[in-house]
């Protein structure tokens, strides 16, 4: 028999406090698509995403309606197509992408993660051809999505890589002028990426995983803050310790949901579990954010003295009840502070509480710093270069994932607004020191893997 | 032997259990299964007993009455039913169904009208009406068993449709959720 209090309180957290599956995501291997004729090796992409995926949406929303969780959202991650395409020029690897997204169409999901490259220790011939195809290929479709990780602690940094990528995001955003640079917030430069994340854009499916598999990312910054704010409502006098517990307790719970359901799906379509991840993920609604956290746990607004500190217990809580939670546990993990994607930390970036210099701080305590961070349209290739390669040091030196997604946004400049739509959001300009970086990244080469690396 | 279904009704207090129990005890029955619930100030138990050859439904009922009416109790006392405990179980899957909303006469009439209809039984039931509009005064608790086979699509929709005629905010859930959530 269930009590009253179990029933209400689960209620509650559906109702009122955005709780959800913030995505389940289908890993489709496309290593057995590869072709040297690229007509049949598009082909055999479309119809081996078609062919695994046509019920997922289905699926999903039929689990969701079935324990009154809505699964948000429903996508698909697909092995690097740099290695599968590897040989095709970057002209195909543009149609590849349109094929991609007309089957992500088809299927009825609005993002499929994949385009992407491994290139720590050297570009390939098929990742040259993938990064040139990327301003074209991500202008020109909707819901393709892609990665490149530059970095890893065993490798060190791909500083040829990393100015590569500079230039690819300059030219992407310049692609994509129309829309505020859009084309930029579909990539994602990585130190240390995982084989399994589901959420976007980070998503692809790593060459060690199985032939398809489902990986759940949970969510819950609003059912965290709720939490926070009833039990200091109940008692004014809570320290940090127990709050700390608290966060773990809804961790737990939000982890619960996100595991159940992504068994479901995985069992319904044939394919196995993978993995949950463990991230806050926020939107852009009211309620649902992680910036709203800080202010439940006293700090004025993210960003303010104190921001590292309450982001690491956060997180810290979030993976101990999450770990508990679900016997496998990946991704990426830790909580997200996309910028324009939470209107709280879009907020404080708009009134300045928030600079590149405290995001990046924020990074090394949490799983991806720099994201969805908008930046002036005149930032030159070098110093994004740069940002990106402060981003990988943390990154490396530290064991962990760090990623950027940062958006130059042509013809506007800091304190403007450009504007994403939809979960992506909108964002004010963060201001960035131009100009004092070119001769350090145009020195290239590769940053030696730090002692932390000889492990065994 | 002969089991029996004993019914004891009175307004709460300390005793109520031990009263029965002797009583039973003192006639020989042996206790199966007991359940209790209080609802505002009053008190309900469920007894099912094993009882002797020797006592029938009469002499039973007779024993509880003398012993339980002068402390403000009213006994049934009825033959146990012939069916199995588990007749549903294996053949449906437990659901949670929550309306709550404004309080008006014919609430749980109208929801169980539509359970009813579609073979839906309830295994267990809490509602407290309290007054007035707030939703959160006004609340229904089922936990029910939905056969397999049913089509849980129609279902969903004749129930929400009843819902919003009653003006209720009603969630289908399978229970699992509210396991998973709250239970190690």
């Amino acid at each position: 028999m269930l009590t009253e209090r179990e029933v209400l309180s689960t209620l509650e957290m559906l109702k009122s406090e955005h709780l959800d599956v913030r995505t389940v995501t289908l890993g489709v291997s496309l290593l057995d698509c590869s072709s040297h004729d690229p007509d049949i090796f598009m082909t055999r992409i479309r119809e081996k995403i078609l062919s695994l995926a046509k019920d997922l949406v289905k699926i999903c929303n039929e689990v969701g309606d079935k324990y009154g969780i809505p699964v948000v959202n429903k996508r698909i991650s697909v092995s690097p197509v740099a290695v599968i395409g590897a040989g095709l020029s970057s002209k195909d690897l543009v149609k590849t992408a349109r094929v991609m997204d007309q089957s992500a169409e088809e299927v009825g999901i609005d993002f499929i993660g994949g385009f992407s490259a491994l290139v720590e220790k050297g570009l390939a011939r098929g990742d040259l051809s993938l990064i040139e195809a990327m301003p074209e290929a991500l202008s020109e479709t909707k819901r393709v999505c892609a990665s490149v990780n530059v970095a890893s602690t065993r490798a060190g940094i791909n500083m040829d890589a990393v100015y590569l990528m500079g230039k690819t995001i300059k030219s992407a955003a310049q692609a994509s002028a129309s829309s505020d640079g859009l084309a930029c917030a579909k990539i994602c430069v990585f130190a240390n990426i995982p084989q399994d994340i589901p959420f976007m854009a980070g998503a692809y499916l790593g060459i060690g995983e199985p032939d398809a598999v489902i990986n759940v990312g949970v969510s819950g910054p609003g059912v965290v803050k709720k939490a926070i704010d009833r039990a200091r409502a109940a008692k004014e006098s809570l320290h940090l310790g127990e709050l700390s517990e608290i966060i773990k307790r809804t961790a737990y719970k939000v982890t619960r949901v996100g595991e159940l359901i992504g068994r479901e799906v995985a069992s319904r379509l044939e394919v196995p579990f993978g993995v949950v991840d463990l991230s806050l993920a926020p939107t852009p609604n009211v309620g649902d954010s992680v910036g709203e956290i800080f202010q439940s746990l006293g700090l004025g607004c993210i960003g303010v003295p104190g921001s590292t500190a309450l982001l690491a217990m956060l997180n810290d809580a979030v993976k101990k009840g999450g770990a508990f939670a679900s016997s496998y546990v990946g991704g990426l993990s830790g909580a997200f502070i996309p910028v324009s994607e939470d209107l709280n930390i879009a907020e404080a970036a708009e009134k300045g509480f928030l600079t590149i210099e405290k995001l990046e701080a924020l990074t090394s305590v949490c799983s991806v710093g720099l994201d969805m961070v908008a930046i002036p349209g005149d930032t030159s290739p070098e110093t994004i270069s740069a940002i990106i390669a402060d981003e990988m040091a943390i990154g490396v030196m530290n064991k962990k994932t760090t990623a950027a997604r940062l958006i130059p946004v042509p013809g506007k400049k800091a304190g403007e607004k450009a504007f994403f739509g939809g979960l992506l959001g909108e964002a004010t300009i963060i201001s960035v020191r131009d100009g004092e970086s070119h001769d350090f990244i145009r020195m290239g080469g590769r940053i030696p893997a730090p002692i932390q690396s000889l492990v065994n | 032997m002969s089991n029996f279904v004993i019914s004891v009704f009175g307004t709460d207090r300390p005793g109520i259990v031990a009263s029965v129990s002797k009583a039973l005890f003192e006639s020989g029955c042996d206790v199966r299964d007991v359940s209790q619930t209080t609802l505002q100030t009053e008190f309900a138990g469920i007894f099912v007993v094993c009882a002797p050859e020797s006592l029938d439904l009469a002499g039973l009922a007779r024993k509880l009455e003398e012993d339980l009416i002068p402390y403000g109790l009213a006994v049934f006392v009825k033959p146990m039913g012939a069916g199995k405990a588990d007749a549903h179980a294996g053949k449906s899957e437990p659901f949670v169904i929550t309306a709550m909303g404004p309080d008006r006469l014919g609430l749980v009439a109208g929801i169980t009208e539509v359970m009813a209809g579609f073979g839906v039984n309830i295994v267990n039931l809490k509602a407290i009406f309290r007054g007035g509009d707030d939703p959160r005064r006004n609340i229904m608790i089922y936990e029910v068993n939905i056969p397999y086979g049913l089509d849980q699509a129609e279902f969903r929709d004749a129930l929400t449709r009843r819902a919003e005629e009653l003006e209720l905010d009603l969630s289908i859930q399978h229970r699992d959720i509210f396991e998973e959530i709250n239970r190690i």
